[in-house]
Formats: C-alpha cells, structure tokens, sequence
C-alpha cells in the first residue's frame, strides 16, 4: 500500500509535469510572460480546454478499460475492442446525422450507443455455462465490426464536406475542445471514477471467480451493471468529445497493473491519472509534430499503443 | 477609371451569360470536315489529355460520361451536355444534370454501369482524385481523358480541350472564338486588380474540424487574381487541417466561407478578428469555388467584388 502511494504521488507529478509542457508547446509560440490579448486568448481559449479536455478523454477510456478487465476477467477487455467506443460512435453519429443543431444529443446518443453496445456483446458472450474469453472477444469483435458498417452506411448520407470533417473525428480529434465539453467530460470521469472505485473491493473478489465473489456476499448482478453503466457513461462523453482514440484503454490498465498489482483500488485510480498522462502527451504531439497542421490524435495513439502491447505481450 | 472598370465588368459578365447561354444550346451538325478525298476516311483520333497521356476517340463523340461535377459543368458550357449519357451524384449543376443516368458518387463510381453505357469517352479531373479509376477504364477499352485543372488558365484550356473533342463544324467556330477572349478577358482582370493592396483572406472549408485551403489549392491563384491573398498559401496539401492557435494568429482581415450545410458561420477563434469585427465575413457557394469549372470565373468575380466593393459599385 504504502508503494502504491508513492507511485500515485509521482503520477500525480507526472500528469501535472506533462500538462504544464503541454501548455508551453503548440503551434502558436508563445512566450512564458506578459501574454498579450491574443497570446492569452490562445493559451485560455483554444491550448489550455484542449489540454484538459485530452487529459479527462484519457482518464475516461484509461478507466473504463480498467473496469471493464477486472469485471470480465478478461485482459483484453477495451472500450474499443469491446464495440463500446463503436456504439458511442455511432450514436454520436446519428447525432450528428440527424440533429445537429442540439448540442446535448451527442453525449447522450452515444452514451446510449455505448449502454447497447456493452449490454449486446456481454448477452452474445454470456452462455449457460457463463461466460469464457474466447466468447467475450469474438462477441466483441463482430459487434466492433457491425457497427463500423453502419457507420461507413452512414456516412454515405453525408456530402463531401462533412465527410471529411467526420473521418477526422472518427479518427480521434480533440481540435473541438470546448470550456462546456471540458466540463462534461470532467464531471463524467468524476462520476464514474467514483463509482467504479466504490465498486473495487467487489471488483477485487470477482477477479478470483463470480461464483466466489457471490460467496463472499458480492451481489455479482449489481456490480456488473454498475461498471457497465460507468464504462459506458465515461466512454460516451469521452467519444462524443473527441471520437475514437484507440488503445489507451488497452495499454494503461496493463502498465498499471505492472507496477501497482491488480488491486482495483488502486489500479482504477491510477489508470485515470496514467491515462490522462498518455492522452495528453499524444495530443501534444498531434498538435506539434506537423504545425501549423494537426495529426488525430487517435492515430499518434495507435501508434504509441500497438507496438507497447507487443511488447508486454511477449514479456508476459 | 471609374468608367474604364464598369466596360470591362460588363464585357466580363457578357462572357459569363455567353458561357452560360451556350450550355442550353446544343447547336449539333454530324458532318466531319475535310474528310470527303479519295483518302480512306479517318475513323478515329489522337489526343493528348493533361497528364501527357495518348488517348484514342472517335471522329464524332456521341456518347460521354462526366466522373466530376467540374467536367459536367464545363461539358454543358460548352454547349454539348445533350451528349452526356452518365454522370456522378454530386453533378447537380445545370439542372439538367440532374436527370441524366448517374453512375455512383465522384469517390465510388460504378464501372458496370460506366461499361453498360457503352461511353466513346469517359473524362476524369484529378480534381477528385480518382485517377485509378483511369486503369480500370482503359483496361475495358473505353478511352479515359484525363483533366488536370490547376490554375484559371487551365480551367481555359481544359474548356477548350473539352470544345474541341465535342465540338463540330459549327459550334466549335463559336468556341474557337470564346474561349481565346475568356483568356484575355481573365488576364485583364488580373492586370487590373494588380495594383490593388492585397487583401489577407482565410478561406474556412469547414467550421470544425476547422479546414482550410493549403499551398496546393488552386484557389490560391483564384484569391490572388481576385487581389487578395490567402493567409494560408504556406501550408503543405491542398486542403489541410489547420491549428486554431494559429488560425486565431493569423486574425485574418476577410474570411470567405465555402457555404454548406455545416460551414456558414466563421468558426469561434475568429471572434476577435479584424475579419469578424468589421463584418468581412463573404459565402461562396462551396459548388462554386470547389469546382475548377467554368462557375468558377463567376466565383473570381464575386471574390473580386467581396475584396474590392469599392472597384465594383454595380450590384452584379
């Protein structure tokens, strides 16, 4: 425990480090001091919500994926890999097809269409003998694929303008970052940080087997909606805001995990903060590497992502 | 001066209505020229497309199919659109366009349907970025002229390349005439906005994610021609992605909006621009300035008239 403090105290000096940097870097550059109107409309306007939007984006996804693979003791288990990043784009996607003038419909359609896509694949997974691994992935992996083609349908209703600023979204694109969606997502990852933290104990136990769990006096059903319901919530806001940014819900919960243990009450937590850490450090790139253009930020993380998977892969 | 600028407006307007004019027209006169000797009669012939390319067509093209709006356009203006017998969704302009067999989308055309139309001639623009289709269509043994429109100029010689293949005894005359005009009817523009101080334009192609044009835009000319300058002629690819940090410090005195659906309003880090402040802010039709057609020149004129009011007191 007491370790575990003391790497929470130097991620909490990480993500501090790693956003005050952020701030410092862009495409503008400006200078440390004396910001005139423009220079702190940048920094105040347009840098710092993007920052933070990137870092509750990254604690949103980091957290889900925590949740999600301690609940379906299931490695694997990723908001993306899941469908449910899918789900929450496509309902985005309707929202964004069908009523694009109210700003609210995008964080709730995709909250709901990351809800269904979770409650699909852990029904198509769940057998009479419960549910195994190989099920949860393949179930996963057709509902991720599913949706991808009602999406590309989708997109056929789109002329070309839109067309391309929606493939950038699809992408992962934290360039929308309001003051307003900063706080919508804040106070998403908040609830559901809090909520799955609550539910860590019982997490804890099931990571051993749900019938143990049950032994133990956990009430398997209630935990399982409350994660779900978390993930999704977290997962939505965090898609709705910025689209689909891919593996940090894979990689931080398993390098959490490395240096911390499995024990959920600190493993939820820290991937929250590692998360936000990665996200942030992506973004800046994505916002740099190319000036005055942008990258995704969604492909700068996939491509941080996949080879670290690869990595822990062949070292466990 | 005053004088001198109303004479040339009007003739350049005269120009446009003839152009517009002949794409109603459709003058038709089967008879080949110069092919009536003891010589055996020539059965086809060679021309060269934009990208260098030899290209085999009949004598008298009958049968032609447009895979860009921009070539659809120009086809009708030069008075053979009754000759069109396939054309893309996106080729909405002249209304009758609309009613001609479509064959897929400018991104996706359909090559069974291209094929079962039996075309003489398929015309692809790079504009559209579909030059693999070119492959394919030769393969099939149907000849595939390719337009490679990057300037205003070529806008020219592409309506005359265009007037030549379709034209006939009769109407290419006319055309043989007009299109030389339009070329010194365009180069006195120029030498006559040249001495105007260069106004700095943003041209937003969508609002978020914010889109701009880039150095490969052959709007850039359209703008410089029309006595403004893009404030984004430095940045790579055509239609790149920009920063808003450096969009809000670029403060733009003129923004010119490709109006669509989700671009009709400047996006918010021109707030406090010169541009927004003094009520600058122009729409163009995103029809008409993203398609290197004959509407284009209109679109020069109009940007021309947005950038100068003062040289264009009469309303239009």
């Amino acid at each position: 425990m007491k370790r575990g403090l003391v790497i929470g105290a130097v991620l909490l000096a990480l993500l501090v480090g790693v956003i005050l940097v952020a701030a410092m870097l862009g495409a503008e550059r400006l200078p440390l001091f004396d910001l005139n109107e423009q220079q702190r409309s940048i920094l105040y306007d347009i840098r710092v919500p993007r920052i933070l939007l990137g870092a509750c984006v990254g604690a949103s996804l980091a957290v889900a994926g925590a949740g999600l693979q301690s609940l379906l003791r299931n490695p694997l288990a990723e908001p993306y890999l899941l469908g449910v990043s899918n789900g929450a784009a496509l309902g985005t996607m309707v929202a964004f097809v069908f009523f694009q003038s109210l700003e609210l419909t995008r964080p709730i359609l995709a909250f709901a269409g990351a809800g269904l896509a979770t409650l699909a694949v852990y029904r198509m997974a769940k057998s009479r003998a419960g549910m195994n691994v190989e099920r949860l992935v393949l179930s996963g992996v057709i509902v991720t694929t599913f949706l991808s083609s009602v999406i590309v349908m989708l997109t056929t209703l789109l002329d070309a303008a839109k067309l391309r600023s929606f493939t950038f979204w699809l992408l992962g694109d934290l360039s929308q970052a309001t003051r307003n969606g900063v706080y919508l997502s804040l106070g998403a990852v908040i609830i559901g940080t809090i909520v799955l933290m609550s539910q860590a104990r019982a997490l804890n136990l099931m990571m051993v087997g749900e019938r143990d769990a049950f032994d133990f006096g956990v009430e398997v059903g209630r935990v399982r909606m409350l994660v779900f319901g978390a993930a999704s919530l977290v997962v939505g806001a965090a898609v709705a805001a910025s689209g689909s940014v891919g593996y940090v819900g894979l990689i931080v919960p398993h390098l959490v995990r490395l240096s911390v243990g499995s024990d959920n009450r600190l493993v939820v937590p820290f991937s929250a903060i590692a998360g936000a850490i990665f996200v942030v450090f992506a973004d800046t790139i994505a916002r740099t590497a190319i000036a005055p253009r942008e990258l995704p930020v969604g492909a700068v993380t996939a491509l941080i992502g996949a080879p670290m998977f690869i990595y822990l892969l062949r070292k466990n | 001066m005053k004088s001198k600028v109303k004479g040339h407006n009007s003739r350049f307007i005269v120009m446009l209505v003839m152009l517009i004019l002949s794409g109603c027209g459709g003058v038709r006169n089967a008879n080949v020229a110069d092919t009536t000797g003891s010589q055996p009669v020539a059965t086809s012939r060679v021309v060269t497309d934009d990208l260098g390319r030899h290209v085999t067509i009949p004598l008298r093209v009958t049968r032609v199919v447009s895979l860009a709006p921009n070539l659809t356009e120009s086809i009708f203006a030069v008075g053979a659109g009754d000759r069109l017998v396939g054309v893309t969704t996106f080729c909405n302009y002249p209304e009758q366009a609309k009613s001609i067999t479509k064959i897929g989308d400018t991104m996706n055309p359909n090559m069974e349907s291209i094929v079962a139309l039996k075309p003489d001639i398929v015309f692809v623009s790079t504009a559209s970025q579909i030059e693999s289709f070119t492959k394919t269509l030769d393969a099939n043994g149907i000849a595939v002229y390719v337009t490679n429109p990057m300037s205003l100029d070529d806008v020219v010689k592409d309506l005359f390349a265009l007037s030549e293949i379709l034209g006939n005894s009769e109407n290419s005359g006319v055309l043989a005439n007009f299109v030389p005009e339009l070329k010194r009817e365009i180069n006195g523009f120029r030498e006559r906005m040249k001495n105007e101080t260069k106004v700095r334009v943003f041209v937003q192609i969508s609002k978020e994610p914010l889109f701009t044009i880039g150095k490969q835009s052959f709007l850039n000319e359209v703008i410089d021609v029309a006595g403004g300058e893009s404030v984004t002629n430095e940045v790579e690819s055509a239609y790149p992605k920009l920063s808003k940090e450096t969009a809000l410090a670029l403060s733009p005195d003129v923004i010119i909006l490709s109006e669509s659906d989700d671009n009709r309003e400047p996006n918010e880090v021109f707030r406090n621009s010169p541009a927004v402040k003094n009520g600058r802010v122009y729409k163009i039709n995103a029809d008409i300035i993203s398609r290197p057609g004959p509407r284009l020149f209109g679109g020069l004129y109009q940007i021309a008239r947005d950038l100068h009011p003062k040289k264009f007191p009469v309303p239009f």
